[in-house]
């Protein structure tokens, strides 16, 4: 089994930890995973029941951290990456009459709608962007894009839960929660799965978020803007250093029951938590404290930019930076509150998609350009998508509804080829014709890059070894460098 | 997978040469047993690594081979030989096989990367050896006893044959501060009052565990406690979630009954029974005080289920929705997982695609409906004398005028003529006397429409003319709760019409029974009946063509999915009708029945019948009294019947993909009862509870009892309490989880008493405290030797404190308390207002459960989500657990309000008040040198505290520090 063993060393056990932490207070350098391990509770069993194995990757990774960048309510795919020239021709015509137009939620089928936006091509490769993305667009050579990604839901809520869980059904784990659970976080004193709450909660709610059956300690730990970023994160005291105290007489107390109970592994580990806990009340507000970085940086990100919302953002993608340096696995970005309901332009398409695409333009080319510039887009995956697309015809007169069986996406960093396309839709950009990509292979595909064999990260729930790819999933190879 | 080569196989037999028996050599840590037991040794080792090829799944077997069946593993081989030849390892495949040095010949294959330890290598060829005896799956058995033993001794002495094998050291009793803080929290989910610890330690009698334990068995904490317990099977919750988090209407009431339930110790057979047919039983349960009807809230469980908005697809969502009941129900009653079988075959247990369709309909000839929550004896009663009133009156008139057409029921809708045309069908007509096959639920719609029933002067008894006939909400009143529900239909047509009037009602179209009907989408499918004069009400279908709907008249309607029932609503219909283009004339018109009536009112009018009926006057008073307690104003989400729908099965559970064949109603076929196919016309729910108690189904005490171990112990007999199929654990005494099981079956399915005999037993009151050597020995405490330690679940955790604090405000029952909103929790759906930080002092299970707003600190510590059945909760062990004791404000408030309570006790000492707080937070007093830290501890305190200037509230403030602390400790969060 000792490939399971040739890059991730074994977590430490227990009670080897417990050996390093015996300095009490202040005085451990923990190697252990938080949130990846949680303490007291069996992360042996689960993979292919081998009760000898621990998780870890299962082959070298390419990427060691995601920033998934959640254009929540679908970013119309002919009006930002997947250029289609006859909507312009049959601009104004029934789609009906050119091809089979499937059900929608709100129903209320239009006329063909051209894109209101200009295609222009990009760097060396040549990749056309429309005019909604100039910063991303500069780009594009660290980008492979995917023009055929598709959902099996029309609906928000279902494609959210299915985008983030792999089943349209509320309840399941999460991505981030698969991840953390296979790889753990390199970061003792932050979560290892964060949602930067950027103003909007997607449809479906925390949900999209939460662990599932996999262990509470996996799911994400949500971070917001203000005084007290985390939950609970906050010491009440008031006091300097009376927390201090109050946590050295519980220690202790609790001591002193160690003393009378002997070894309880469980009450050990609820004893070393608190000094994870302690620590951890200083690393969080640290993090979201950005006097250290330079104008120059800030700037980059758009921290000088007129409109507030692209401000908001650029703080958001810094603080994903920020997250990535910590160590933190998986890290989404939820989008800012730009007064236009998301992406989900059913109507005034030209206005909504140009307040959300401002707002998160200029950070996420900013993003990508720090990362590089630090070397650190060589092990960090960056994942842009919506949780489908939208139709190439109008929804009314000037929107565009929810369209699952075409979605543009992209994927920069880690292991990924940049200024590659993949997959093609046909030519009104309403279905995928070329190598359609499902939310599957999306999964697989990023759990590859991290090193995780999709078919064998599984837990055992309900009598079911369940996976995040259920029984589906090819990993992408045409995208991977 | 077996025989991946080719011709491989050529005259194996002759040319092994065999390892012939040397694995008994083997020093393994374990030795083999005497007897190789299938159960218990073999079948563990083929779940594990052979039957995903080789398991009773036909659609992934390789080889032709399963070894799930005596057959198919001894039978002849496609490419020679045989798996296994009993009596004779060196002749078996499988042996050779396993053991084979070439990669492209070992079993299991390398690339699956499952691989056989030499012990297991070594359990099987000796059980081969020893004949290869076949049992079936050990939980398929229905339990025997073999015990004669009958004392209330049986669970220690069948623990100690175990640990005596083991030559396991027991740990000695635990002492009596233990004693009743385990048995109080694991009773009622509280800790022991100060004043119950003094009685307990103060009681030598001999029997004064046994009063203790009563006293707790006795509390109302006790049904408050079980009831959660069971509320994590069924995923309780008070909203939908998805997108808006709908409510699920009158949630609370279902877990009020769960609470009463278990304090009043309804037999378990009795529970399973409401929850799966509540609605159906013909002796129905009423509460012997308020005289509401228990046995139909059960049902509520079915319907706790996540909604969904606006689906686009909803045979889906209803082949979803159906899915996750059959998730929830089987995993529940029966500990099993009959969802796996909804693709394939299950690939381990023996449980069919056909199996799992056949639930399917049951489920899908169930109906989700409000339901009257306050139903009770007098209502059905009260109904009952109301139609003998009005069949008395009817008769009256018809004697006199001998006229007996307006009482015979002889005006039935199957006696009208039968139009030629064919443009459009009749769904309903309510102009004769009866339903028209229509199911009238509740009371509103009583049990024949209007026809013939008399307008009489209440002052006078003037008859003044007779109804014509139509279904009508208001028979007994207005305000009063019932639906009536049509047949199930294929939407065919492109217009459904009502003829109907009302006020404030509803008429719905129910299609693939979705239920959350609104914009977009599906918002025209229901239609708003408020106009006095007779109407056409109509939908246009065209969208829905060729899918399943049954139609919904009901007065009241829904507001934001929550239904409401006005004092004066009512509706009435007189006709339903599909059809294509335009609403057929010949229907509008006059009728058969109609024109009966029109004669009658007309020769009365004329005087040429008798109108003067003052014997009518009593009744009519009577009637109208009545008719005033029917009246409905509390309702829950639950179910009702519908007609029986058998389904086909799903190809690969694409419900896009049905079979041609239909499979009949049933339960399991693997179970020793055999599969009976149901025959009711109803949804055959009823048949479904029968299968499940039946005496001979081995898993439904068996489940139950282990449940109840598994929340004394911390752990099952069988460990995955939620599956007892072949990929779950084995029982690690198989012999107690049958004693108990058949004790529980055989003495009236009590759960306190099964309790009782449990927590009455030596190894329950075992000290946590042990060996030095029993972790190495017994690293998990399977044989519980000594006691496991026990992390409190997140509710008992937050109960303590309010108990600590003295805030616990200890009411029973209820509307939820909202949830305190966090600036983390936000969304779609969220409330406009927060509830209070300390929930109003009420415990836990009373605090709303939101599916997209849930408590931070309840799911935190484990509490589950609510998506599925969760029998055992994970105990993590996380940071954010420290976090939110160490800086959540509802903790610090709560130290704040303990301080405040401990300075209320006036001259106390510096000791008292710490023994003050040790009793209410530990539930023992604390130790000289525990006193004295505290001490050094609040000195320190004083210092930090010093630059403040003296006020009154510094010493609260300390003390605030200090009761913050307590509950800090690992004691206060583990029973120790």
């Amino acid at each position: 089994m000792s490939k399971y063993h040739n890059f991730m060393k074994r977590p430490l056990s227990r009670r080897e930890m417990l050996g390093i932490c015996k300095g009490g207070f202040g005085a451990l350098a923990f190697t252990s995973l938080f949130g990846a391990l949680p303490i007291g509770c069996d992360r042996k069993k689960p993979i292919a029941s081998k009760p000898d194995l621990y998780l870890g990757p299962h082959y070298l990774p390419k990427a060691k951290n995601v920033i998934f960048l959640y254009m929540d309510g679908g970013v119309s795919q002919v009006d930002s990456f997947d250029p289609k020239p006859r909507l312009a021709r049959e601009n104004g015509e029934d789609p009906r009459k050119k091809f089979k137009v499937d059900a929608t939620q709100f129903d209320n089928v239009g006329k063909i709608l051209k894109s209101p936006w200009d295609f222009k091509k990009y760097g060396e490769s040549g990749i056309p962007v429309s005019d909604l993305f100039p910063h991303i667009a500069s780009c594009v050579d660290d980008i492979a894009l995917i023009r055929s990604l598709t959902s099996k839901f029309p609906e928000h809520t279902n494609a959210n839960y299915f985008l983030h869980t792999g089943s349209g059904i509320q309840g399941r784990p999460s991505m981030g929660s698969w991840m953390t659970y296979g790889l753990g976080s390199e970061n003792k004193n932050i979560p290892g799965y964060v949602v930067l709450d950027g103003g909007l909660i997607p449809p479906g709610g925390l949900d999209n978020f939460k662990n599932g059956f996999l262990p509470a300690s996996y799911q994400a730990s949500i971070l917001k803007a203000g005084a007290e970023p985390v939950a609970n994160i906050a010491p009440k005291e008031g006091v300097p250093n009376l927390q201090e105290e109050k946590l050295r007489f519980i220690e202790q107390m609790d001591h002193s029951l160690m003393g009378k109970m002997g070894e309880v592994d469980a009450v050990e580990s609820a004893i070393s938590n608190y000094e994870l806990a302690y620590k951890m009340q200083s690393s969080i507000p640290e993090l979201t404290e950005f006097s250290d970085e330079t104008k120059a940086t800030k700037k980059l990100y758009g921290f000088d930019s007129d409109d507030p919302h692209t401000r908001g953002y650029a703080a958001q993608c810094l603080l994903a930076r920020r997250l990535v340096e910590r160590g933190v696995r998986f890290i989404e970005l939820t989008c800012p509150n730009v007064g236009a309901d998301r992406w989900d332009q059913h109507s005034n398409l030209k206005k909504g998609h140009e307040a959300n695409a401002h707002a998160v333009d200029q950070p996420i080319a900013g993003l990508l350009k720090d990362l590089k510039s630090r070397g650190m887009l060589e092990e960090t995956l960056v994942v842009w998508t919506g949780e489908f697309g939208r139709t190439p015809f109008a929804q009314g007169t000037d929107g565009r509804d929810h369209n699952p069986s075409a979605c543009s996406m992209w994927m920069a960093g880690a292991g990924i080829k940049g200024g590659t396309i993949f997959g093609r839709t046909d030519e009104y950009g309403y279905r995928v014709i070329e190598n359609e990509v499902t939310i599957h292979d999306l999964h697989a595909t990023i759990l590859h890059l991290l090193g995780i064999n999709h078919e064998l990260l599984t837990f055992r729930f309900g009598g079911r070894d369940i996976r995040l790819t259920d029984v589906h999933g090819h990993v992408v190879k045409d995208i991977l460098a | 997978m077996f025989g991946r080569r080719k011709n491989s196989c050529i005259a194996l037999g002759c040319l092994i040469v065999f390892l012939s028996s040397c694995s008994d050599r083997h020093d393994f840590a374990e030795p083999l047993p005497e007897t190789v037991d299938f159960n218990f040794h073999i079948r563990p080792i083929l779940v594990q690594n052979c039957y995903l090829c080789h398991g009773p799944d036909p659609s992934g077997r390789k080889a032709d081979l399963r070894l799930d069946t005596y057959n198919g593993a001894t039978s002849a081989l496609k490419e020679g030989g045989h798996a296994i030849v009993p009596g004779k390892p060196s002749k078996s495949q499988l042996i050779y096989r396993i053991n084979h040095k070439e990669e492209d010949l070992l079993m299991p294959p390398p690339e699956s990367n499952y691989k056989l330890t030499e012990r297991e290598k070594a359990l099987l060829e000796k059980w081969i050896d020893q004949g290869a005896e076949w049992k079936e799956h050990w939980a398929f058995i229905t339990p025997s006893a073999q015990l004669s033993d009958k004392s209330t001794t049986v669970i220690d002495s069948l623990i100690d044959v175990k640990l005596n094998q083991k030559q396991l050291v027991k740990s000695p009793e635990a002492n009596k501060n233990s004693l009743i803080r385990r048995v109080s929290y694991l009773l009622t989910g509280l800790p022991p009052s100060p004043e119950a610890i003094q009685n307990y330690e103060e009681d030598n009698a001999s029997n004064a565990y046994e009063k203790m334990v009563d006293q707790y068995l006795n509390s109302k904490a006790y049904g408050e406690r079980w009831a959660r317990h069971w509320m994590d099977l069924v995923r309780y919750a008070e909203t939908k979630g998805h997108e808006f988090d709908y409510s699920i209407v009158g949630a609370w009431q279902y877990r009020d009954y769960l609470i009463r339930a278990f304090n009043d110790d309804i037999p378990y057979d009795q529970m399973v029974r409401e929850h799966l047919a509540g609605d159906l039983l013909e002796t129905k349960r009423y509460h012997p005080e308020s005289g509401i009807g228990q046995s139909p809230l059960a049902t509520a469980f079915f319907a706790m289920a996540e909604g969904t908005h606006s689906p686009v697809d909803i045979k889906k969502d209803e082949a979803d929705r159906i899915d996750n009941i059959i998730d929830v129900t089987s995993k529940t009653f029966q500990g099993l997982t009959v969802s796996c079988a909804k693709c394939h075959d299950h690939k381990f247990d023996p449980i069919l695609t056909a199996d799992y369709y056949s639930l399917y309909g049951v489920m899908e000839s169930t109906r989700f409906t409000p339901l009257d929550a306050h139903w009770s004896e007098t209502k059905e009663q009260t109904a009952k004398e109301i139609e003998e009133v009005q069949a008395y009156m009817r008769k009256t008139i018809s004697d006199a005028w001998n006229e007996p057409t307006v009482a015979e029921d002889k005006f039935n809708s199957k006696a009208k003529e039968v139009l030629p045309d064919t443009t459009y069908q009749v769904i309903g007509d309510f102009r004769g006397v009866d339903l028209s096959g229509w199911k009238s639920n509740g009371v509103a719609f009583g049990n024949r429409t209007t026809f013939g029933n008399p307008i009489v002067d209440p002052v006078t008894g003037t008859l003044l003319k007779l109804k014509d006939g139509h279904a009508s909400s208001r028979l007994f009143g207005t305000g009063i709760f019932g639906t009536l529900q049509s047949r199930d239909f294929i939407l065919e047509k492109d217009f459904i019409s009502v003829r109907a009037r009302g006020a404030k009602s509803t008429i719905r179209l129910v299609i693939d029974n979705f239920q959350l009907i609104q914009d977009p989408i599906y918002g025209e499918l229901e239609m708003r009946v408020d106009h006095e004069k007779w109407q056409t009400y109509t939908v246009d279908v065209t969208p829905w063509k060729g899918h399943k709907a049954y139609l919904e008249i009901l007065p009241g309607g829904y507001q934001g999915h929550k239904y409401q029932l006005p004092d004066d609503a009512y509706v009435e219909a007189q006709y339903a009708i599909s059809y294509d283009s335009k609403i057929p004339q010949a229907l509008q018109g006059s009728s058969e029945f109609r024109s009966t009536i029109d004669r009658l009112n007309a020769r009365l009018k004329k005087g040429k019948l008798a109108s003067r009926f003052p014997e009518l006057k009593v009744p009519i008073k009577k009637e109208r009294q009545l008719g005033k307690n029917l009246t409905s104003t509390f309702f829950i989400y639950g179910i009702t019947d519908g007609f029986g729908i058998d389904s086909p099965i799903f190809n690969r559970g694409n419900h896009q993909e049905p079979s041609e064949e239909h499979i009949p109603r049933g339960f399991l076929s693997a179970l020793p009862q055999g599969k009976v196919p149901f025959t009711s016309e109803g949804s055959g729910r009823m048949e479904l509870a029968n299968a499940i108690l039946h005496k001979d189904n081995p898993l439904t005490a068996r489940v139950m009892v282990n449940r109840i171990w598994h929340h004394l112990f911390g752990r099952g007999i069988v460990e995955t309490v939620d599956n007892f199929g072949l990929q779950g654990k084995l029982p690690s005494h198989p012999e107690l989880l049958d004693y108990l099981a058949l004790t529980f079956q055989n003495e009236g399915w009590s759960v306190k008493k099964i309790i009782r005999s449990i927590v009455l037993s030596n190894a329950f009151k075992r000290s946590t405290l042990h060996t030095d050597a029993l972790p190495e020995a017994d690293p998990t405490n399977v044989y519980l030797a000594s006691f496991p330690v026990r992390r409190l679940e997140s509710e008992a955790i937050r109960d303590g404190i309010l108990v600590a604090s003295q805030s616990l405000n200890d009411s029973l029952y209820g509307r939820p308390v909202a949830t305190y909103l966090t600036d983390f929790m936000q969304g779609r759906g969220r409330p406009q207002n927060s509830g209070p930080l300390d929930g109003d002092g009420r415990r836990s299970i009373y605090l709303e459960v939101r599916r997209n707003f849930l408590e931070p600190m309840m799911t935190t510590f484990d509490r589950p989500i609510p998506f599925s059945t969760f029998g055992k909760r994970d105990v993590t062990n996380v940071p954010s657990q420290s976090l939110i004791i160490m800086n959540d404000p509802f903790v610090a408030q709560q130290a704040e309000r303990m301080a405040q309570r401990l300075l209320t006790q006036e001259n106390l000492t510096f000791e008292e008040r710490v023994t003050w707080i040790y009793l209410h937070s530990l539930a023992r007093k604390p130790s000289p040198n525990e006193v004295q830290k505290a001490k050094e501890f609040m000195a320190m305190l004083k210092k930090l505290e010093a630059h403040k200037e003296y006020s009154e509230h510094k010493e609260l403030e300390l003390w605030k520090h200090y009761c913050h602390s307590i509950f800090n400790l690992k004691e206060f969060i583990y029973l120790v």
